[in-house]
């Protein structure tokens, strides 16, 4: 069974993702990183609520790099969401598994430190250490993607469909620039871009928040048309990021995704019916934003 | 005030320099490194830092046992499949060698080391960004020595840290720094195919980048300010000035910081050598009589003739402002050459011959330093080749020069000259 996991900016946007997706991702900044909307305690608990109502779940993302200050306030917020009833959280930093352990909460976690997670042995040392499965880099190819899932002792997550984190700084980059060239900010705005030397069509996004500054690949990935390799291949937990993506475009791609999913296990999935995703999910993207297949299509021969 | 007994610090931290080569790694223990850490030919992250073959590491162990020094292998890679083949017989072999631990960042490596190579320890790497005490207790259950702490991580938050675990802490003190968070940047992967936590790295982030904003009709607007002088487009940046924490010694002794972590495997012998020289004569100062420790401003002097960039204290007193990045046209710092190194000394006729490694002649004014932070400085006046024939220059490389010098030197001192 194909898992669809979208990430949800409001509470009348969740609902509308519930028609199409298995699995809502969540959190707040304070402990969850680049989430298309920070939600007070009383919405988080209100969207499990919902979530549930609707026979879904719901996954919290406790996935950032804490200082002391937080690892301190991270285990009444687990509390909370044990609580609460999130299905699982995300979680990057071993300090949080060792709370968890110690204090003998029972709340499922999926391995998530992004851009580390690149090998099915580093996920298998987490699943021996009561990971229930892990969220894969981005930077990984087909070829290791498959074998990753042949070999996991858990279940991986791929992303199909959002912009890729390419760089998280502690450094307030953004601000330390406009502060030099004595402009004002723009603050925690998502809209600014960089563009690489010499390459003046590149658009990465660029922003910050309280985990510091995060810089996204220059092109969103959508594996529309990879499908029926992923599912073939058992990379069946499929995750949309609607970080740059909002309201019903969102809820729109979810849709065609869940329609897609359905075909695939239904064994109807064609030639065609890629193409039709494909030119669906590009007509629905963002203005100003492309897409590619990342690094799914390169060969791991050629990365240095 | 008066104190009857004189208080001293009998556990010293560990002075932990960067060796790049066999060359690097005897400079840096001559020069007062307490261990260095090299890299092994696979399984690093510097795959031009100019590895050690198992020979070379066996060279360096015996080396570095005869100064009761330690000698780390970095083994930091984020490996993906296929990457670990072959792993458990590298760390077999490290241990043989007699290597004292290995830095590694990727569980799946920590976990092949810890059961196929028994007895070998293991320190976390700085890749792996840990950054809170709740991490290290982690990793100390695992069975890590070590844990290299994230250079995000403050002043306050290692005494805290400190407080709350029993894992051997290290922290980096000089030089080059990660924009990111180690381990969390892939800008060389996407911008040139390079994996940086596979030894690619581009430094993608020192490179100069445009800014702007796109309207709802993907329109794009520059939002790329005036520099300095007001008239002149800067580019986007990250870069950032490099780390000297030679003025926050007692700061980190007190917190009881295990290891003092300098950077740079890539760098020379000039660089490991006047830097390791430096922290060496702060820690033995402050630690032999912290209550009457004064910082001594050569020390700092010292490190700005090898300095690439301006010196900063990273994270550990604050967050990095726009005062620690590299915008405008580069500060000048007064630059340094590396040209020679002494190979025999004379007591009688105060003759030193030495080893060129840049041009220099007569009439340069140039400063002879040695391990001990022995300094003097003088101009050279007559010279002599190989055959003992007189010379005014040393143009060659590697030629053997002997020159009057004014004081007495020892093998291994070296000789500079500001460019």
């Amino acid at each position: 069974m194909i898992e669809l996991i979208a990430t949800a900016e409001s509470l009348g946007q969740a609902e509308k993702l519930l028609e199409n997706v298995d699995t809502l991702y969540i959190g707040e900044d304070e402990f969850g990183l680049r989430l298309p909307a920070s939600f007070s305690r009383a919405e988080q608990k209100e969207m499990i609520r919902l979530a549930h109502d609707a026979g879904r779940k719901v996954t919290v993302a406790v996935n950032a790099l804490f200082h002391n200050d937080r690892i301190q306030a991270v285990l009444p917020y687990l509390e909370f969401l044990a609580e609460a009833g999130a299905d699982a959280v995300t979680v990057g930093d071993p300090g949080v598994i060792h709370l968890m352990a110690q204090h003998g909460l029972q709340l499922p976690y999926l391995y998530d430190a992004q851009t580390m997670v690149t090998s099915a042995n580093q996920v298998n040392f987490w699943a021996k250490r009561g990971a229930v499965g892990a969220v894969l880099a981005r930077e990984l190819t087909k070829e290791e993607l498959l074998q990753i899932s042949r070999q996991a002792i858990v279940p991986v997550e791929v992303l199909v469909y959002g912009a890729t984190c390419i760089h998280q700084s502690k450094r307030p980059l953004v601000q330390n620039y406009f502060n030099y060239v004595g402009e004002a900010a723009a603050g925690q705005e998502r809209t600014l871009f960089l563009s690489e030397p010499k390459k003046e069509d590149t658009h990465y996004s660029i922003y910050e928040d309280r985990n510091g500054t995060h810089i996204f690949a220059t092109n969103d990935v959508s594996l529309a048309g990879q499908l029926d390799v992923l599912h073939e291949g058992g990379l069946l937990r499929w995750k949309l990021d609607g970080l740059f993506t909002k309201g019903d475009t969102f809820v729109r791609i979810a849709k065609q995704f869940n329609e897609a999913r359905k075909l695939l296990e239904a064994d109807l999935w064609t030639m065609v019916s890629a193409g039709w995703l494909q030119q669906e999910i590009q007509q629905h993207h963002p203005v100003g934003r492309s897409l590619d297949e990342g690094f799914f299509v390169k060969n791991p021969e050629d990365i240095a | 005030m008066t104190t009857l007994t004189k208080r001293v610090i009998t556990k010293k931290p560990e002075v932990l320099a960067p060796a790049g080569t066999l060359e690097k790694l005897k400079t840096a223990i001559r020069y007062g490194a307490d261990a260095v850490f090299i890299g092994g030919n696979a399984y690093g992250l510097r795959s031009r830092a100019g590895n050690f073959t198992y020979e070379e590491m066996a060279e360096g162990v015996a080396f570095a046992r005869e100064y009761n020094a330690k000698v780390y292998v970095a083994a930091n890679m984020v490996a993906h499949e296929g990457d670990t083949e072959g792993a458990g017989d590298f760390f077999r072999t490290m241990r043989d060698i007699g290597i004292d631990a290995v830095i590694v960042s990727d569980p799946a490596l920590i976990e092949i080391c810890a059961m196929e190579a028994e007895g070998l320890p293991i320190h976390l790497s700085t890749q792996a960004s840990a950054t809170n005490y709740e991490t290290l207790n982690f990793w100390k259950s695992e069975g890590l020595e070590r844990v290299v702490l994230a250079r995000e991580v403050s002043m306050e938050e290692i005494k805290e840290i400190r407080q709350k675990t029993d894992v051997e802490i290290e922290a980096f003190i000089h030089g080059a720094m990660c924009i990111s968070y180690s381990g969390r940047c892939t800008l060389s992967n996407h911008m040139a195919d390079r994996d940086a936590n596979r030894g690619g790295c581009t430094q993608s982030c020192r490179w100069k980048y445009g800014l702007f904003e796109l309207d709802e009709a993907a329109e794009r607007t520059s939002l790329l300010g005036g520099g300095e002088s007001g008239d002149m487009e800067e580019a986007f940046s990250m870069s950032a000035v490099d780390m000297a924490m030679i003025r926050y010694i007692p700061e980190l002794v007190e917190n009881g910081v295990d290891s003092l972590k300098i950077e740079g495997r890539m760098k020379s012998i000039h660089y490991v050598s006047t830097v390791a020289n430096v922290y060496r004569q702060a820690i033995d100062a402050y630690c032999a009589d912290p209550d009457n420790y004064v910082f001594n401003q050569e020390w700092e002097d010292e490190l700005w003739k090898v300095a690439q960039r301006e010196l900063s204290s990273g994270f550990y007193y604050g967050i990095p402002s726009e005062d620690e990045q590299l915008f405008g046209k580069p500060r000048k710092i007064p630059a340094y050459s590396f040209i020679g190194q002494v190979l025999a000394y004379d007591d009688e006729t105060k003759i030193a011959t030495i080893q060129q490694r840049n041009v220099f002649g007569q009439g340069d004014a140039i400063e002879f330093y040695g391990p001990g932070f022995t300094h003097f400085e003088q101009t050279i006046e007559e010279m002599w080749n190989e055959d003992d024939e007189p010379i005014d220059r040393a143009p060659n490389a590697m030629m053997i020069v002997k020159m009057r010098v004014l004081q007495p030197v020892r093998p291994y001192d070296m000789m500079r000259k500001q460019r």
